[in-house]
């Protein structure tokens, strides 16, 4: 504790270098939260991927479901469950968002904020119950609507499927919309919409020249987070379905903690390309997001 | 940790008590220099004290118990045993710990804090603490334990009644009770009579028919799979036609995702559960009408997993993990296995002698369907029919 070097904040001529190696020292945690988390298991799952499970030679045989259409399927189901409940979930909560901001109703507002927040956090088994017991084969709905002569399942609903788990996920994701969509509908100012009442605007022309425009990056990053949030979800969908829908997450736990399947270089590969598919998402969702700050900083 | 050795003494002290080399005036007073508690001297003078009442010569004379009284006298003097991986609420393990207090009265140790290992757990206890004196292991466990040198030779008093499959030649395992996979049947939404495999294709049974878990890591889905080889031209040997019978559920739309568990039976989520029976039996008795619940075997067969009881090779009271395998494979704790909906090894000894207790024969499916039910314990079988699904089954799910 005796380094008079770095107590010596007194230093004039030095003070521009000290100040830069005191901002990288803050930066340090974050750093190394950053490198243990992130670039240490992304590198990992790269050597991994490209190296024999059993033997520990260099291989490309990893990346081979690339090629088996059987192997691709955990990517279409996982592809087509993120894209329909993003779709479910975007809509739904942008119109909810809208709503509780047009309310002005701050008791309202603060209600329907404090259970979005619950709401977008509750998943993994319980939430998987909690449908079992809805809208499973025997669930209450399910009943309800078989009394007054609906019966879904003959009709082709069934909760152990995609279709079923579209609507597991948007019971988060549409809170999650609103969430993420509250800050911007709310900086929306409404001099905007008053100064094109005044240039003569009707109610369409400001929302397609105005409105929409502003809103349409904060909308767009939005779902993209809403997709990767789907993407990557597993314990709801393995409580629900115990791995008979076959999704990404679910065949990467297979190969690593599976008794049979164990193949942890596969599993890294399977990693690498769900990895990619977030790394689009996020990416773009950080490209979108600079765009529309210019408009919405308040 | 601090508490080691003091632990350490009072075992020193119980034991020499027990086996009367120390009187009760010097067993006190070692306990005081401890430091103890009054109520915490009284508790282990109390726990020792019905220990060292029955002399070897009083055991002697209890010549109706399992166990030589040569073997209980030593066990005695052992002054208790450890156990790991023996919960009381398993397959009724509770009422063979009554039996043991009540015959031997000798301390059960290890069951709070080690009861709940799984059979991999038991045996890094064994291997690293050299704690537990006796466990009880899965199949491929006991195997495993003998290859790597933890477990004793032991052939207890009943061995020529174990079938040659269910123990190990040189007396490192044997088995004590099995499972078989059986159908578990919600008879207030099925209508139609099940008896066999053919039968869960019954378009009536659409979303109606379940496995307990993920076939490639549940042990429990995974025999199911495997029964129902047995069941349409396969067998012991050949999987495959299980995992074709499966893949012919999927895709009547029969088969549920939904997993047969507890919860999943007794609210009719899944009406045709295909799990181990005992798991069934106490799902009905459980239900008590509500649903009302079947358990049935097979007509063409099903398959039964082991479980075997092992002696740790270093154990602290090899004397007292005889005497327990003495127990546990006596008629009377037998019977208690099958109390508990797990069939005892000796099963059809028992059976063929009318031992049964019609009661208890009630409550179970008929001994006649049991025939048909194979054991398996051959670990090259098992390991080859897991490679054989690892690949099948990604069929199945995504096809």
């Amino acid at each position: 504790m005796s380094s008079p070097a770095v107590w010596n904040i007194a230093g004039a001529p030095s003070a521009a270098r000290s100040r830069g190696g005191r901002a990288a020292l803050a930066l340090f945690p974050f750093a190394a939260l950053i490198t243990a988390f992130l670039l240490v298991p992304t590198a990992s799952l790269i050597w991994g991927s490209f190296h024999d499970s059993k033997t520990g030679a260099l291989t490309f045989a990893n990346y081979a479901y690339l090629s088996h259409p059987l192997d691709l399927v955990p990517f279409r189901n996982s592809l087509e469950l993120s894209l329909a409940s993003t779709i479910l979930g975007g809509i739904v909560g942008l119109l909810i968002a809208q709503a509780i901001v047009s309310s002005h109703n701050s008791i309202v507002q603060e209600i329907a904020t404090t259970f979005s927040s619950v709401a977008a956090n509750f998943a993994g088994v319980p939430l998987a119950f909690a449908f079992i017991a809805t809208l499973g084969a025997n669930g209450l709905l399910t009943r309800v609507l078989l009394g007054s002569g609906i019966d879904i399942y003959s009709g082709g609903f069934k909760l152990y499927s995609v279709l079923g788990l579209t609507v597991v996920y948007a019971y988060w994701e549409i809170p999650l919309m609103v969430l993420v969509m509250l800050p911007p509908l709310q900086a929306m100012k409404a001099s905007w919409r008053e100064a094109a009442e005044i240039l003569g605007a009707s109610r369409w022309q400001y929302l397609r020249s105005v409105a929409i425009p502003i809103l349409m990056t904060p909308i767009i990053s939005s779902l993209l987070l809403l997709y990767a949030n789907a993407f990557g979800a597993y314990a709801t969908a393995y409580g629900l379905t115990t791995g008979f829908v076959s999704l990404v997450p679910i065949q990467i736990s297979n190969l690593i903690n599976g008794d049979i399947t164990y193949d942890p270089g596969q599993a890294d590969a399977l990693a690498i390309g769900l990895a990619v598919i977030m790394a689009v998402c996020i990416g773009a969702r950080a490209l979108l997001e600079r765009r529309s700050s210019r408009w919405l900083s308040r | 940790m601090a508490n080691d050795p003091m632990l350490a003494r009072i075992d020193e002290l119980s034991s020499a008590f027990t086996a009367r080399q120390i009187d009760r005036r010097q067993f006190l007073k070692g306990l005081a220099v401890l430091g103890l508690s009054l109520p915490a001297i009284n508790l282990i003078v109390a726990a020792c004290s019905s220990a060292a009442t029955a002399s070897p010569s009083a055991a002697a004379s209890m010549a109706n118990l399992p166990g030589t009284a040569a073997l209980i006298a030593a066990a005695k003097a052992e002054g208790s045993i450890y156990q790991t991986g023996i919960p009381p609420e398993w397959v009724n393990y509770q009422g063979i710990f009554d039996l043991w207090k009540q015959d031997y009265g000798i301390p059960i140790n290890g069951t709070s804090t080690e009861g709940e290992y799984s059979s991999g757990q038991e045996l890094d206890s064994i291997k690293n603490t050299g704690k537990p004196d006796v466990g009880d292991v899965g199949i491929s466990f006991a195997v495993q334990a003998k290859q790597q040198g933890l477990s004793a030779p032991y052939k207890n008093s009943y061995w020529a009644d174990i079938p040659g499959t269910a123990k190990d030649a040189d007396g490192y395992w044997c088995c004590n009770y099995w499972g078989a996979q059986a159908f578990v049947i919600n008879t207030d939404a099925v209508k139609i009579t099940i008896k066999d495999w053919k039968d869960l294709l019954d378009p009536s049974l659409k979303n109606a028919v379940g496995i307990d878990g993920d076939p490639t890591k549940a042990n429990d889905s995974f025999f199911a799979v495997w029964s129902a080889a047995v069941g349409n031209g396969g067998g012991i040997d050949n999987i495959q036609p299980g995992i074709d019978f499966m893949n012919q559920l999927q895709q009547s739309g029969n088969l549920t995702a939904a997993r047969a568990s507890s919860a999943n039976v007794l609210s009719g989520e899944v009406k045709v559960a295909i799990k181990w029976d005992y798991l069934g039996l106490a799902d009905r008795d459980t239900a008590a009408g509500a649903p009302n619940i079947a358990v049935t075997i097979p007509a063409s067969g099903s398959l039964a997993s082991p479980y075997a009881d092992i002696i740790a090779a270093k154990a602290p009271h090899p004397n007292a993990a005889k005497l327990w395998q003495e127990l546990i494979y006596s008629d009377a704790a037998q019977l208690l296995f099958l109390k508990g909906y797990a069939h005892p090894i000796r099963y059809d000894v028992l059976n063929t002698a009318g031992k049964i207790p019609a009661d208890l024969a009630a409550k179970l499916p008929s001994a006649d369907l049991y025939k048909n039910v194979t054991l398996v314990t051959d670990i090259t079988k098992i390991t080859a029919a897991q490679t054989t699904l690892g690949t099948g089954w990604t069929i199945v799910i995504n096809s």
